[in-house]
């Protein structure tokens, strides 16, 4: 079942196109990776998915439902199925770790606070952070808060996930601690779209890979296919011959 | 003519947000902490800056007038004109561009932080509205907390003139009380308060406009900052001008 469908997506900023005609599908369950070099506009897709950035043309449909032509309240319904986990975690820096994670609990669930307090304890737990549920954003390393981020879009049990670049810059010990999260959320059948330059974490968690390049998506495979065919155009952009 | 189109374009943008955020503000679930913090933030840690500012002022003035009043023999006369200037004019308008400078710094960089680290997507992402969340609160705590701040700016200015006129001035302290009385009248309190609601209005929509146009880094947020006081600070003085014009007419029909 297609879950997420983007057809002829186009968008400019100010004089430079930066999608010309972006076409894919995401499947249920399945795990999307988007590659592409620094400015081919990966996390412009991801944004576009929520509604954050507005394409200039083309189709956005989330289950069916198309959300390129919904206002901004409208597609409140859209963000409590779809979560976007940052690059940085964007974590609110005048809220502690616990409140951080209660935010989402509190706007769109009807739990108590010893419910909230609850599910916060085990997700934090899940994720390793135990302990940190008075510390404020700024007192975490970058790991740590690139895991809060992860944990507080998940927190609501959203159906699609879109990552941005959730591993750049981090430790092998954080890498491995997040791909051990997304690999988890996938067991559960989430759905998900990932942007990285981290092959590795590519490959441990990505479905199918997709290489976003002039605009376009100039290629779609399978993880498999494309560890077979050394010729693929994918594996041509990893081993740096196409940029 | 660019920058006639972009003051043009600011203008709509800012109009669109004033609307927007009522629309959602008066949505449920009302949250009043935020503001209740907000006025905390705006309002309660802004009293010693108004003070010192009213006190000042109201000291000041009467110093002036009295030496300069003094020399036509007309010293007496200095309650009644440093009360009413300040009142009708001095009072809020000092105390609202010393407000425009702390309080759209402040919101300005607060709200041009949150958007250069994606923390008001991060509001959009997690199905809120930054509108909601950021902005009414704090245009709701300006609306609130300015004017009480004015009104008490007006109060101090008068102590502030009367401790001047007793002290320095050598003029009886009952006698220049009994002239505050009989010079002032309620028209005058509105005509200077009143004006403190728009000011108010000014400093909200101008700190939030310009927090949320943020661009390009952490340079981008001085940028905004320093265009968020300025324009504030402008829009006071400007606008003072029509305003004290409008109570001029309110003040006829009354």
């Amino acid at each position: 079942m297609v879950v997420i469908k983007v057809k002829n997506l186009s968008k400019k900023f100010g004089g430079k196109t930066i999608h010309k005609n972006i076409n894919f599908e995401v499947f249920q369950g399945e795990c999307l990776g988007l590659l592409g070099g620094s400015g081919a506009g990966k996390s412009v897709i991801l944004r576009s998915l929520i509604g954050l950035e507005k394409p200039d043309g083309g189709s956005i449909q989330i289950e069916g439902e198309e959300i390129v032509s919904k206002e901004e309240d409208q597609l409140i319904e859209i963000r409590k199925k779809v979560a976007y986990v940052f690059q940085n975690g964007a974590l609110f820096d005048s809220m502690n770790v616990y409140d951080n994670l209660a935010y989402p609990l509190k706007e769109h669930t009807t739990l108590n606070h010893a419910e909230i307090s609850k599910e916060i304890h085990k997700l934090l737990e899940e994720f390793g952070l135990e302990g940190t549920s008075e510390v404020y954003p700024s007192e975490l390393s970058g790991g740590m808060q690139k895991r809060v981020g992860l944990a507080r879009s998940i927190i609501i049990k959203p159906k699609i996930v879109l990552f941005d670049e959730p591993t750049a810059g981090l430790d092998p010990y954080n890498t491995i601690k997040i791909q051990e999260t997304i690999i988890k959320l996938k067991q559960k059948g989430m759905t998900s779209i990932f942007v990285t330059h981290d092959m590795p974490t590519a490959f441990a968690v990505c479905d199918r890979l997709a290489l976003v390049q002039e605009g376009k998506i100039a290629c779609v495979d399978s993880v498999s296919e494309i560890k077979k065919d050394k010729s693929n155009r994918i594996n041509q952009f990893i081993s740096g011959i196409y940029i | 003519m660019k920058r006639i189109t972009e003051f043009l374009e600011a203008l709509g943008k800012s109009y669109k947000l004033v609307l927007e955020t009522l629309k959602v503000g008066f949505q449920r679930p009302f949250d009043s902490q935020l503001i209740l913090d907000q006025i905390y933030q705006i309002g309660v840690r802004s009293i010693p800056l108004v003070f010192i500012v009213a006190v000042s002022s109201g000291m000041v003035m009467a110093l002036q007038f009295g030496y300069g009043l003094a020399k036509f023999g007309g010293k007496l006369y200095v309650p009644k004109i440093v009360s009413l200037s300040i009142v009708r004019e001095m009072g809020p308008v000092f105390a609202c561009l010393m407000l425009a400078a702390r309080v759209s710094a402040g919101i300005t960089s607060e709200i041009g932080s949150m958007k250069v680290s994606q923390q008001i997507d991060a509001i959009r992402a997690l199905g809120t509205s930054p509108l909601k969340k950021i902005v009414f609160p704090r245009l709701a705590a300006c609306m609130v907390a300015i004017p009480m701040l004015s009104a008490a700016a007006i109060i101090i200015g008068v102590i502030g003139g009367l401790i001047v006129g007793s002290m320095e001035l050598g003029l009886d302290s009952q006698f220049y009380l009994q002239k505050i009385f009989s010079t002032l009248k309620l028209h005058d309190f509105i005509s200077g308060f009143g004006k403190s609601f728009f000011f108010a209005f000014f400093i909200a929509t101008t700190s939030c406009y310009f927090g949320l146009s943020v661009t390009g880094g952490t340079q981008g947020v001085g940028y905004a900052t320093t265009k968020s006081v300025v324009t504030s600070c402008i829009l006071i003085v400007v606008g003072d001008y029509f305003l004290t014009k409008f109570f001029m007419v309110i003040e006829q029909w009354l």
